[in-house]
């Protein structure tokens, strides 16, 4: 019943080549099975060694000489590339992403310090102080004083206006209309 | 002493260092230790002598290119073995679609080659070359390369326990075909098989 066990533990005695344990032992003197199997393993080896020799010794010696005149005479010179060792290889194969990553957080980073300075400078309500100066009436300068209000207001219609068509489109429903 | 027997008396690692540092005839000693080990642990991989001498032609080449990058921590039947791997399984890919020759699978053994396979059939590896193909190679690579468990699973890619599991399995395979094996020749009249294991 539990020869499967015995049997696994003969193997792996086989392999460590440690002595099988009492219990083992006293199980493969009752079990015949487990005794051929334990015998076998322990014959192997020299079998194995001895029939290896047998199957090489009949073997010709034609494929080396093949494979000896297929060889080339003399290494290819190594490139540059090919010169590059594993481990650097390797090094390289990590930096390599977070190199990108570096790169694509800093164009980021730029970017949106760009804009913000772009932006800071289209609000201001007045623009260069010549112009305040310049400007005429009070309608004008009131006008202007509000514009940075009517822009703000502008951007976030056009912002709703842009969510509702998107949102239009892609749940497919009608503001205001029963969905058939 | 003269320079054949100094080759012959360097190991492998030796001589593989010696090709990565230029002296590529060297190589041609480590082709003649392994042709046909290397010949024999291919057996499975394809139907046809030729193709293994082919895949053992394309192993010791890439090797050769590739001696460079040997890591003489680890041996060097270790690493030829691991390239060889590699190796037949790119091309059993390529060759997937490939029916095999109808003439060469439907071919009847001739007298003397019905001789030789009896002779053959002595011979444990034989016997061992009925098991499936990666109980064979780890047979090859545990008794015939003497390879420890780790180096097997590096070679066969694959973790030490399912390397165990794979040559109990083999070796459980190989006591019921060495039961067969004595069980027919009992039959056959041939050999006396008194006990099941009479064959070894």
């Amino acid at each position: 019943m539990f020869c499967t066990v015995y049997k696994w533990l003969i193997s792996q005695a086989a392999d460590s080549g440690k002595p099988v344990s009492g219990f083992v032992k006293n199980h493969t003197q009752r079990c015949d099975s487990c005794r051929e199997f334990a015998q076998l393993c322990e014959s192997l080896k020299p079998k194995f060694a001895q029939d290896k020799h047998a199957i090489l010794k009949n073997y010709d010696g034609m494929l080396s000489k093949r494979i000896i005149s297929a060889l080339p005479k003399e290494k290819a010179p190594i490139s540059g590339r090919q010169r590059i060792s594993r481990k650097s290889f390797a090094r390289r194969r990590v930096l390599v992403p977070s190199l990108a990553a570096a790169f694509l957080v800093a164009a980021v980073s730029v970017s949106i310090i760009f804009i913000a300075v772009h932006r800071s400078r289209d609000m201001g309500p007045f623009g260069h102080p010549s112009e305040l100066v310049n400007a005429a009436s009070p309608e004008v300068l009131l006008v202007k004083a509000e514009s940075p209000l009517e822009t703000e207001y502008q951007e976030l219609k056009k912002t709703l206006d842009t969510t509702t068509k998107f949102l239009r489109s892609y749940l497919d429903f009608r503001i205001g209309q029963q969905t058939e | 002493m003269d320079r054949i027997s100094k080759v012959k008396h360097l190991s492998d690692e030796e001589l593989a260092l010696k090709v990565a540092a230029g002296s590529c005839s060297l190589f041609e000693e480590l082709v003649s230790r392994y042709s046909a080990r290397l010949f024999h642990f291919l057996r499975h991989r394809t139907e046809t002598d030729q193709d293994i001498e082919d895949m053992v032609q394309e192993t010791f080449l890439k090797a050769f290119r590739s001696i460079d990058r040997f890591n003489p921590e680890w041996k060097f039947s270790t690493w030829l073995y691991t390239i060889a791997g590699r190796s037949a399984i790119s091309r059993h890919r390529s060759n997937k679609k490939m029916k095999p020759d109808p003439a060469v699978a439907s071919s009847i053994p001739g007298p003397e080659e019905i001789v030789i396979q009896k002779q053959e059939s002595q011979n444990i590896w034989e016997l061992a070359n009925q098991l499936p193909e990666k109980e064979y190679e780890a047979l090859w690579l545990r008794y015939a390369e003497d390879m420890s468990i780790k180096e097997i699973a590096r070679v066969t890619k694959k973790k030490p326990v399912s390397v165990r599991v794979l040559l109990y399995r083999a070796r459980l395979n190989l006591a019921k075909r060495i039961d067969q094996s004595a069980f027919s020749k009992k039959l056959a009249g041939t050999a006396p098989a008194k006990h099941k294991l009479s064959f070894l």
